[in-house]
């Protein structure tokens, strides 16, 4: 039973494998893709419903009890989020043949893409601090491999600066884990939270916490370490750009979340404080990058970063509510981002250039895409009754009971620039006259994806009754780190 | 009650399969039917006897989020004006909209703009009321950018949608503050807490917030700017929306909340003054206008300053005029927009420079322009309803002391005079609509199109609307009894009737006030090319809409400077940046928290090998930063590699020490490989203060590390989870050698995965090596 | 003796860090390399030193040096060398195609 635990890992894991041993027959390839990442939402699914049904599933790999071997902790937090990955995943499945050249899937982009959908599900579901590290550099090689895939000039040209950064932040948080090892004397993170309670010199492990905020703040593009973000989102393919909006930053806050609502809750005035000012900095610079380019994909990859901030501002403030609300925000702004990236990335093709200032009135000949994005850019404003519009209530709602005036003040008007950001795309790229210079496109296979994306998304804020109750449990459960700990310890 | 909200816009995604008949049928006449029916609907609670209703249908239980219906005086005024102008705009919209513009939109965006308003005004959930509101702002900017082909269009569009959705955000704010105090969504509920409010410290903030939702909807100065732009949606569109229903909706929010904020001195400061100079600004800057629908849209703005001012003076009379007002705005002003874009239709232009004299080629028209626009000047008629309610608000006024002092008393002594002000330019610029339109020289050159008299069709709906200015001027108790009193009881809180008399005397102040205004305004009419030249003192250069202007493009361009400024594409400083940023608040937050400790027991023992390996590996590792020869480099990179496994060796760990020296020859091989490819290193040819900052941050990072670990060393008061691992490495693991039985038993899972990365870095290197650009086809 | 090998350790990631921030390709390659030696040096420390006897067990024998440690860093060297060979052929692959192999030549800021 509680074998299922490793499921959600181990079957892209074979699928990629399975995949890359013939490359070449690409209708099979495409089928199987299909094939596997439903199989795998379906068995996600069913362990989803089972961890909601009856409770986390802890899986003890090997047979070894908690806390001596890696476990793998299927609770509601990190089940919720594969889920919503493996959703992703199966839309991600549908739009790549028709985005992707040949070539391109036949240098093992399928494979890929699994091996990165393992690393993420891996790093939510890991209860051990290292093979969190490991996780985290399956799905690193995996994107690595995605984001230089074809080896245009620019694309190697921004990998490199990904490479390097995210190598530094990884060697980083190995020996951040090092660090914590020598003072608490493991590596689970469950016996780490309980034995940090009895540490008398918490001084330095409040500090080590830091070192590890920046790891994870760097892989979550927080302010001010996004530098390696909005350009090498923008160089690959759309599928790779959505699934890397999607699931990398969002993989760096989740560990945010864990390790600050599990381990360093200690000195809350001092570290979630600066949170909530590194929320609202994220804020402010992310959304003045989006309002500062003219490049449609950019200004969506831009809009990653005040994204990351609210659900970082959630943590901040650390109370019921703003939990809540990171987490609800975390998995709307994981759904609209796949749509939003694909969108753009449809835009981009159908236009031929992915400069604003080129193209004009492609409503004349793309009005379901045209209004595609105009939902979209009301879904990511959290403009009601769409699925922002919950997570930013219940953020905001969390502020202001914390009386985080500035926070909410920042997060209101920001709110209104990402509007204006994606609204400048709509306006100026499908308003207007009817350009008949245009060459008419086939967006066959590219609609339905993201109808199918942001239907959940508009779902989600619609039918919130069906959400929330869970979500709101999930926040109870992370500001009660005690479940967690017993649940892993069997205490 | 929610079928009432709801169907329309479940109505309005059937209107574009309708709309495919449309060279048969005109799509609006199915419209037309959803607007009646609501309007007949509500009609039947006018009466005497009236008593709020309320319904609740659940929607997010849990969040405290439903639809809570709340039909009282004030709500049932405004949904009896939604439904009812409604209709009426879209019977005119059939004769002013033909087949040929795309019909199906317009009205998808039309009902689902009523929809929405009747929502906010029959939400009592302010989350509800809140989702209605951003919907009728989301409507409001697609029917502004109907013709999205003009650069007009799409530039009000989106100027609309910026200004009413931060105001609507900001109302937003105001909410969730209220629910966090009062722990309820419900405003009924609010208001019954309304003391608790009132105490609380976040007062000024709520009232802030709240006030400029309503301000940027209602278009109060300054955020008025927006209107005038709204103006290049289809006339239909401004006479409705932007004339008499959307635009209200401030004023609705306001006199809503006005039972709670009524007690609060800074709420009639504020909104008085704010209310005043909307109305003198407005109707100041209308007379200026040449563009027809621009007129209308300034007067509409001073209008609902007017009617602001009232709610925000708040006595009894003021409360009822402010509401009866609102009923009066929407007849006259609806009728005059209708006028206006049948003057448009019929002779091609807006621009009353070109236009005059029409009265002799459409009568029927000039006659509904005339009872509009002097009903809206307030001239002393019996007939027209604009007297009265000029009339009251004047009362209101000059009767302001009630309950009024301390900083606000100054205000009591401005606003007779202000409003007088006001006024006269509200005569000026309704005279200047009629005289300059319909009488006056013809000029038919200057037209695009030979003027003649409107199909009947298009006339029937301003008629209706001209025969309730007429009848609520010759009856007004008629209304006043029935609803408009249930209205302004709604908002003032107890009973306000007043008998409505049209005569009260030539001594009544606000008579002689109104005398003043037609005395004074009829001579500035008549002199207007005079004094037109203060309109280059003020506003001059000056004006709100420029700041917009400006405020939006310092948006584009400083984003762009200052994303560009760090945003370099240069590595280096990417990883300055990062380095520092780590490395200053790492060392703040040791600091602070008293994290460094260090203490020399139970140390290992130093030996003079360790020392040598050690002193050799810090002078390679230092060496790598002079050397000037690839293979040099990457040999004395080797040395520290080769090092490392050494001190593997001295320090235990026989399996690492061999992996080490396996996987260091395989890089150094590999590197030699590639570095034959690449480059020869240069000398570092970098300045002096980028040569600092490297070693500051280089060093400071190495010492941070190293006293984080000296630190962590000093600090372990656990036993380590390997003692378990070494007690049962043999009896459970099978295998002697614990680091191996740990490998592939206890932590397989990373071995496995560690694997994985092993094979996926294969892979990437193949498809990176073989998949050229170059030989990418497509 | 833990301390020596922790300014050790701390010295190569200065060492590391300076490289880092060159502009040529092949110096911040080397710096990534002394970077991660770094890491595992530190990794071995915080596992206390010469406590015992290497960790394979031999009758008789009661104190052995932390093994944990030690199977993270190999796990460690393996990833690093994987990643290593990667950002190699990458930097390869840059340097030929953008025909430089320095880092403030491949700033790229011409697509926004």
């Amino acid at each position: 039973m509680s074998n299922l635990a490793v499921l959600p890992i181990i079957i892209p894991l074979i699928a990629g494998i399975i995949l890359a041993f013939f490359p070449k027959k690409l209708v099979l390839i495409r089928f199987l893709t299909k094939v596997f990442s439903i199989i795998n939402l379906v068995t996600v699914s069913y362990i989803t419903w089972t961890v909601f049904t009856s409770g986390s599933i802890i899986m003890e790999t090997g047979g070894w009890d908690a806390p001596f071997g890696i476990v793998l902790v299927a609770d509601s937090l990190a089940i919720l989020l594969v889920f919503t990955t493996n959703i992703l995943a199966v839309a991600c499945a549908f739009y790549a043949p028709y985005s992707l050249t040949d070539r391109k899937e036949q240098y093992y982009f399928y494979s890929f893409f699994f091996f990165l959908i393992s690393g993420v599900s891996g790093a939510f579901l890991t209860g051990d601090l290292f093979n969190l590290f490991v996780f985290f550099e399956v799905l690193l090689m995996a994107s690595y491999a995605l984001i230089v895939l074809g080896g245009e000039k620019v694309q190697l040209q921004e990998s490199i600066k990904y490479v390097l950064i995210n190598l530094f932040s990884s060697i980083l948080f190995v020996t951040a884990i090092a660090f914590l090892y020598s003072v608490v004397g493991t590596v689970n993170m469950a016996q780490i939270a309980q034995r940090v309670q009895d540490v008398e010199q918490q001084g330095i492990l409040t500090t080590i916490g830091i070192l590890l905020f920046f790891v994870f703040a760097t892989k979550a593009a927080l302010f001010p370490l996004y530098y390696w973000m909005p350009k090498s989102y923008f160089v690959p393919n759309p599928v790779i750009s959505a699934l890397f909006g999607a699931l990398l930053t969002k993989v760096g806050i989740y560990s945010i979340i864990r390790v600050f609502s599990l381990i360093f809750v200690y000195k809350i005035d001092l570290t979630h404080e600066m949170f909530i000012w590194i929320a609202g900095l994220s804020m402010i610079f992310g959304i003045i990058g989006a309002l500062s380019t003219n490049n449609i994909k950019l200004i969506v990859a831009y809009n990653i970063i005040p994204a990351i901030g609210f659900i970082l501002m959630g943590i901040g403030i650390f109370n019921e509510d703003s939990m809540s609300g990171s987490v609800y925000y975390l998995i709307h702004d994981m759904l609209i981002k796949t749509a939003l990236f694909l969108i753009v990335g449809t835009i981009t093709y159908v236009a031929g250039t992915s400069d604003l200032r080129k193209f004009s009135g492609l409503i004349h000949y793309y009005p379901l895409l045209g209004w595609l994005l105009f939902v979209a850019a009301f879904v990511l404003a959290g403009i009601p009754p769409f699925s922002g519009f919950i997570g930013k209530l219940l953020l905001l709602k969390g502020a202001l009971s914390s009386g985080e005036i500035a926070i909410v003040i920042i997060g209101l008007l920001s709110s209104l620039l990402i509007l204006y950001s994606i609204m400048k795309i709509f306006i100026k790229g499908f308003w207007g006259e009817k350009d008949e210079s245009l060459e008419h496109k086939s967006t066959k296979g590219l609609i339905a994806p993201i109808v199918f994306l942001l239907s959940l998304s508009v779902m989600l804020g619609i039918g919130a009754e069906f959400v929330y109750p869970s979500i709101e449990s999930i926040s109870a459960y992370l500001l009660n780190p005690e479940v967690y700990i017993d649940s892993v310890l069997k205490e | 009650m929610i079928y009432i909200v709801l169907i329309p816009l479940l109505l309005a995604c059937f209107i574009p399969f309708i709309s495919k008949f449309k060279d048969k049928i005109h799509t609006g006449i199915f419209v037309f039917i959803i607007p009646f029916t609501i309007f007949l609907y509500f009609i039947r609670f006018i009466g005497n006897e009236f008593s709020p209703i309320h319904q609740t249908y659940k929607w997010i239980p849990s969040l405290d989020i439903n639809f809570n219906f709340y039909l009282d005086g004030l709500s049932l005024l405004f949904v009896l004006l939604i439904s009812g102008i409604g209709a009426l705009v879209v019977l005119y919209s059939i004769y002013y909209l033909d087949n040929s513009e795309r019909l199906g939109h317009f009205y998808v965006y039309l009902i689902m703009f009523m929809a929405a308003m009747l929502g906010v005004v029959l939400s009592d959930n302010i989350f509800v009321l809140y989702t209605f509101w951003e919907l009728t702002s989301i409507s409001s900017f697609l029917l502004i950018g109907y013709w999205h082909f003009n650069e007009r269009s799409r530039y009000g569009a989106m100027k609309s949608m910026l200004i009413t959705i931060f105001g609507g955000l900001s109302m937003f704010g105001g909410f969730i503050l209220l629910s966090v105090i009062t722990g309820t969504t419900s405003i009924q509920a609010m208001i019954a807490q309304a003391d608790i409010i009132l105490d609380s410290k976040y007062l000024p903030l709520i009232l802030g917030f709240i006030l400029l939702g309503a301000f940027t909807k209602s278009a109060q100065f300054p955020f008025h700017i927006w209107l005038p732009d709204a103006m290049e949606a289809p006339t239909p569109v401004s006479a409705y929306l932007h004339s008499a229903t959307m635009v209200k909706a401030g004023l609705f929010l306001v006199a809503r909340f006005s039972p709670i904020f009524s007690g609060y001195e800074w709420f009639f400061i504020i909104v008085s003054i704010a209310g005043i100079v909307t109305l003198c600004w407005g109707s100041y800057m209308a007379v200026r206008q040449t563009d027809l629908k621009a007129i209308l849209a300034f007067s509409t703005i001073s209008q609902l300053g007017m009617i602001m001012a009232m709610l925000g003076f708040g006595t009894k009379i003021a409360v009822f005029a402010a509401v009866f007002h609102i009923l009066n705005h929407a007849t006259f002003k609806g009728s005059l927009f209708m006028v206006a874009g049948i003057v448009d239709h019929e002779t091609g232009t807006r621009d009353i420079r070109k236009l005059g004299g029409l009265l002799t080629f459409m009568p029927m028209t000039a006659t509904l322009a005339l009872f509009g626009t002097f009903s809206m000047a307030g001239v002393p008629l019996p007939f027209l309803n604009g007297f009265y309610s000029k009339e009251l608000f004047f009362d209101s006024a000059i009767h302001l002391t009630e309950g009024i002092s301390g900083t606000a008393s100054f205000l009591i002594q401005v606003i007779p005079y202000l409003a007088v002000l006001g006024s006269i330019f509200t005569f000026v610029y309704s005279l200047y609509f009629f005289f300059g339109v319909f009488r006056g020289k013809t000029q038919l050159n200057q037209l695009p199109k030979k003027p003649h008299e409107a199909p009947f069709g298009m006339l029937i709906s301003p008629i209706v609307l001209v025969l309730g200015v007429i009848l609520i001027g010759l009856f007004p108790n008629l209304v006043n009894g029935t609803f408009i009193a249930h209205a302004a009881e709604s908002v003032y809180g107890s009973e306000v009737v007043k008998e409505l008399k049209f005569w009260h005397g030539i001594d009544s102040t606000a008579f002689q006030m109104s005398l003043v205004v037609v005395g004074i305004g009829t001579i500035l009419v008549s002199t207007r090319k005079k004094w037109n030249g203060v309109y280059k003192l003020l506003p001059g250069k000056l004006s709100f809409n420029k700041a917009y202007d400006w405020l939006i493009s310092m948006l584009d361009v400083y984003s762009n400077r200052i994303t560009r400024s760090y945003m370099t594409g240069s590595i280096r400083f990417y990883f300055a940046a990062i380095l520092a940023t780590t490395l200053v608040v790492t060392f703040t937050f040791m600091f602070v928290t008293n994290g460094f400790t260090i203490q020399f027991n139970e140390l290992a023992e130093v030996t003079i090998v360790e020392i040598a390996v050690v002193l050799l590996m810090i002078a390679a590792a230092i060496g790598t930063i002079f050397t000037k020869h690839n293979v040099a480099a990457i040999l004395t990179v080797g040395v520290v590699g080769y090092g490392v496994a050494i001190l593997f060796v001295i320090y235990r760990a026989p399996d690492l020490a061999l992996t080490q020296l396996v996987i260091e020859t395989v890089s150094v091989a590999l590197f030699l490989l590639c570095f034959y490819h690449l480059p020869k290193l240069e000398k570092n040819d970098e300045t002096l203060s980028t040569k600092t900052i490297n070693i500051f941050i280089s060093v400071g990072f190495g010492t941070l590390l190293t006293l984080i670990a000296i630190a962590s060393h000093s600090t372990n008061s656990f036993n380590k989870i390997s003692d378990y691992f070494i007690e049962t490495s043999h009896s459970l693991g099978g295998g002697d050698n614990v680091v191996n039985v740990i490998l592939v038993d206890m932590r397989g899972l990373d071995t496995l995965f560690e694997i994985a990365v092993l094979g996926i870095a294969a892979l990437a290197i193949y498809s990176m090596i073989n998949l050229r650009n170059n030989k990418e086809e497509k | 003796m833990e301390i020596i090998i922790s300014i050790l350790a701390g010295t190569l990631f200065a060492t590391g860090i300076y490289n880092l921030l060159q502009k040529q390709l092949l110096r911040i390659i080397i710096g990534t390399v002394l970077l991660s030696h770094g890491a595992h040096l530190f990794i071995l420390t915080m596992g206390k030193l010469k406590t015992g006897a290497p960790p394979i067990l031999i009758e008789g024998v009661n104190e052995y040096t932390d093994p944990l440690p030690q199977a993270l860093i190999l796990t460690s060297i393996v990833i690093s060398f994987g990643i290593t060979s990667l950002l190699l052929v990458l930097a390869y692959r840059t340097v030929n195609e953008n025909n430089t192999d320095n880092m403030e030549q491949l700033r790229g800021n011409e697509h926004e």
